[in-house]
């Protein structure tokens, strides 16, 4: 898992730390039951406070994405998010109402923003694939 | 023990009629990295003496590890390690010398960090002091402090004429060695961009006072700048505003909070809203400190429109 963090974007660097940590797992890079490395060595490795690392993993953990067993390892979790269904759809809601004001202000067609979606889930999918078969 | 490391209590600093610290209230948490930032002259300097007992308040006090602060407390000196401003020691002494200088003086110095710190930061340890380059000068002081073992560190500007190599594997110090190790340092720097990967808290001062104390993470999240077109945008500053400046039909709002129901309010007005985003710690330490220059008694600023609008 290689991080990149830009502590001057503007967006808190706890939270950069979780999207790319979210991106690794839903691409499959990350597997279920794979081990993570420690929140002492994230923090060191990138040079950043060492909550702002433990505040990601304690982040993913919530979210049922990560699992910390007793003895401090991390892990991504076997079963990543059990969650309700409508707990799911809520969370993702929010980014769903950006691409339609955004989308909406940039006057595109809504066909045309929902293809843009299925793209990108597409090439999740892709990547997933190609992962999948260079472990073969 | 107390959670703070460090705790001001209405902290004065006078010199005649100039308030150098205006009854400043400064909280550090233990094991936190603390960024006390502010523009040159704003009192940081001042302040750090006080802590160590270098100066003396004009009025209120504080704690330090629990001790309270003034001149000779050994008990603040002997747990703290200090790197000044002025990266001046010894001049005729080589790092080794000061070395074995310095170390009778601290009860828990550790030789092995001494070994490994001259070694990571590859510092020449059998030239005079004053023969060295800045950032030389600074590494050895950065030595000196590192090897005490200190519960608590502060560094005023520990990063002077370092190379990057030097600032990297003092980030990594900081993170690795001083973080995990639940020691606290409080850091006076204007490397904002530095301040903002390993600093946890930020503390922002100006004219002696604090403007802002909070945690960097809730910074970032709260404050937004906020660009609008439109014909009849409001030019008031409100108490979410840091600042509001107004172009022809365009309007830039920088908020501390609330920024997407502000943004609400504008779009149910009929403008476009064509931005609001984060801000990085050096836009808002320019934001704060700039609006704070031009008003003196928390009206609208200077550089607003004289068009009075009515506000949300």
């Amino acid at each position: 898992m290689l991080l990149h963090i830009n502590p001057s974007s503007g967006v808190p660097i706890y939270l950069q730390i979780e999207n790319q940590v979210k991106h690794y797992i839903a691409s499959g890079a990350l597997k279920p039951g794979e081990a993570l490395p420690s929140v002492r060595r994230v923090a060191a490795d990138l040079r950043v406070n060492p909550n702002t690392a433990a505040r990601a993993y304690q982040n993913l953990e919530r979210d049922g994405l990560l699992r910390t067993v007793p003895g401090g390892r991390t892990y991504v979790a076997e079963n990543p998010a059990g969650l309700l269904k409508s707990e799911k759809v809520r969370r993702l809601r929010p980014y769903a109402r950006q691409i339609a004001v955004e989308g909406t202000q940039l006057r595109l067609d809504p066909r045309e923003i929902v293809n843009l979606v299925q793209q990108e889930l597409e090439a999740l999918e892709v990547g997933n694939e190609r992962i999948g078969n260079s472990n073969r | 023990m107390s959670e703070l490391a460090i705790q001001t209590d209405k902290l004065v600093k006078a010199y005649s009629e100039l308030k150098a610290v205006d009854e400043l209230s400064l909280n550090v948490p233990r094991a936190a990295i603390y960024g006390f930032l502010g523009r040159n002259g704003a009192g940081k300097t001042s302040t750090l003496k006080m802590l160590l007992g270098l100066a003396r308040p004009t009025a209120g006090g504080g704690t330090v590890l629990g001790f309270p602060l003034g001149p000779g407390q050994v008990a603040i000196l002997e747990r703290t390690a200090y790197v000044s401003e002025t990266k001046v020691l010894y001049g005729t002494l080589t790092a080794r010398e000061l070395v074995r200088f310095t170390r009778g003086f601290y009860p828990r110095w550790s030789d092995d960090a001494v070994a490994k710190y001259a070694r990571s930061f590859e510092i020449p340890m059998d030239r005079p002091f004053a023969k060295l380059s800045l950032g030389n000068r600074t590494k050895v002081c950065l030595l000196l402090a590192l090897a005490q073992k200190a519960d608590l560190l502060i560094l005023d500007e520990p990063a002077s004429g370092l190379d990057p190599v030097a600032v990297d594997e003092f980030q990594r110090v900081l993170v690795e060695d001083l973080a995990s190790d639940g020691r606290t340092v409080l850091i006076s720097s204007h490397q904002l961009a530095d301040m903002e990967r390993v600093a946890e808290l930020v503390g922002v001062i100006d004219h002696g006072k604090l403007l802002l104390e909070a945690r960097l993470d809730d910074i970032k999240s709260q404050y937004r700048l906020i660009t609008a077109a439109g014909a009849a945008l409001p030019h008031a500053k409100t108490a979410d505003m840091v600042s509001v400046s107004a172009s022809g039909d365009f309007c830039k709002y920088v908020l501390r909070q609330n920024a997407e129901a502000f943004a609400a309010g504008l779009r149910n007005q009929g403008a476009t809203v064509t931005e609001v985003s984060p801000l990085g710690l050096r836009e808002i330490f320019l934001e704060l400190v700039r609006k704070e220059e031009s008003c003196t008694s928390g009206n609208v600023g200077a550089k607003t429109a004289s068009v009075s609008s009515p506000v949300l």
